[in-house]
């Protein structure tokens, strides 16, 4: 049986259809049933809902106008899609982080004391980052943003190395974060790209001064699935590193 | 038995309208940009906490809007807030009149809306979400939202129908190439 009509001032009404979508979307809800009836059979009603109605919709749709950065898309879904798997609790990141810095006091440290040449200072350093990126879970970035600029403001503020003079083609990329660590004593910071092909461009760097020598190779060498790439640019060792396939990266550095 | 959600699609659909309430709540493209980011991000990290896929799109603006507050109190950044004199009478603005005015315009009037109303228009215009998914998002009663809907357009339809005035009231120049026209 069809509930009983219930008489409700023009006031009512108007405060209850305030809050019926312009889309018509809540044309169904018994809520507005009687302010809807009430609209219909009051002239003075039934003009002033036809006005809000129209008020909403084009209100909805000036801000409907407003799009989203080209790029946020497929940021989001190249984010989502490297997070770490599996993950429930979000202090185990930072275990896995707490336990590979902990590693590196213990065992790296002395042995860079004992072996101090610069190919293998710089060996130990490629390791420790490697080790770090394919930590399971992986440590989580301390800004997530698409925006270079940004991640380098934050890098600054942080009193971290940032990435100096990048090439022009890797400005072109959004980033997917940034974060910094502490190696040996040193600060550095690792800024992470998002590559066409939703793979990530992580770029270590940190200053040249932290190794007392250097010796690196000129060009890409692979490490467990790892391209690996070192520049030297202004006093700052630059570590370059992704799985996505060589020809993909060459377009970026 | 929860179904899996699928991420790809949700951000397909929902991405839009987050970062829209994300731009009205942050004023900044960027800071919009990373806070929809987040909130994806916290949905693939807690999606098995997800039991009702009906929830998501409440969810996602319940989170993005507690991620929001979590940074403005860590910034302690608090907003600007005027104070004004009640609104009475709600003025009627004419659709003409509202035409002339862009996205920004309409941004820019949500966001001098008063803050115990704001938020709640802001999701009935940008989320699309109905007046219990606003209480539910916003963890108030159904009659404090439909009470702040109701005050809150009051005061966007006088702050616009104020900007539409002062519009009016400006002399705009023709250009060199307009002149040449007549």
């Amino acid at each position: 049986m069809k509930k009983p009509r219930t008489e409700i001032t023009n006031q009512t009404a108007k405060f209850l259809l305030n809050a019926y979508r312009p889309s018509g979307a809540d044309a169904q809800d018994p809520a507005f049933r009687d302010a809807l009836e009430q609209a219909a059979r009051d002239p003075e009603l039934g003009a002033w809902f036809k006005e809000q109605r129209g008020f909403d919709s084009m209100i909805a749709e000036k801000l409907s106008g407003i799009e989203p950065p080209a790029t946020l898309r497929s940021a989001i879904l190249a984010g989502i899609e490297n997070r770490p798997p599996e993950r429930r609790f979000s202090i185990r990141p930072l275990l896995a982080l707490a336990a590979v810095i902990a590693l590196s006091a213990v065992v790296v440290v002395p042995m860079l004391n004992r072996r101090n040449s610069g190919r293998q200072l710089v060996d130990q350093y490629r390791k420790a980052n490697l080790s770090m990126l394919a930590a399971v879970p992986a440590p989580q970035l301390d800004l997530m943003t698409a925006s270079f600029s940004r991640t380098q403001d934050y890098l600054a503020e942080m009193q971290a190395p940032c990435i100096p003079s990048p090439p022009a083609a890797l400005l072109g990329l959004p980033t997917a974060g940034c974060k910094t660590l502490r190696w040996n004593g040193h600060i550095l910071s690792l800024t992470c790209f998002l590559l066409p092909s939703k793979e990530l461009l992580h770029v270590f760097v940190i200053a040249q001064d932290a190794f007392d020598s250097i010796d690196i190779g000129r060009d890409f060498q692979e490490f467990n699935g790892w391209h690996v790439k070192f520049e030297l640019l202004n006093g700052m060792l630059l570590m370059f590193v992704s799985r996505a396939n060589m020809a993909e990266i060459k377009q970026y550095i | 038995m929860a179904r899996e959600l699928d991420l790809e699609v949700i951000v397909g659909r929902f991405y839009a309208s987050l970062y829209r309430f994300a731009l009205s709540l942050t004023k900044s493209e960027a800071e919009a940009g990373d806070l929809t980011q987040q909130t994806f991000f916290i949905l693939a990290q807690r999606s098995h906490q997800i039991r009702d896929i009906s929830k998501v799109k409440c969810w996602l603006f319940t989170t993005l809007r507690r991620e929001f507050l979590r940074i403005v109190r860590t910034q302690t950044n608090h907003p600007h807030v005027e104070f004004r004199p009640e609104i009475h009478d709600s003025p009627s603005i004419s659709a003409d009149a509202l035409r002339t005015l862009d996205a920004k315009a309409v941004i820019d009037a949500l966001d001098r809306i008063e803050p115990t109303y704001r938020t709640a228009v802001e999701l009935f215009y940008l989320s699309e979400l109905s007046y219990k998914e606003i209480a539910e998002t916003l963890d108030i009663p159904i009659g404090t939202v439909m009470s702040r809907l109701s005050r809150g357009k009051e005061h966007l339809k006088a702050i616009l129908a104020t900007a539409i005035a002062e519009n009016s009231d400006k002399i705009i120049p023709l250009n060199r190439d307009e002149e040449a026209t007549y």
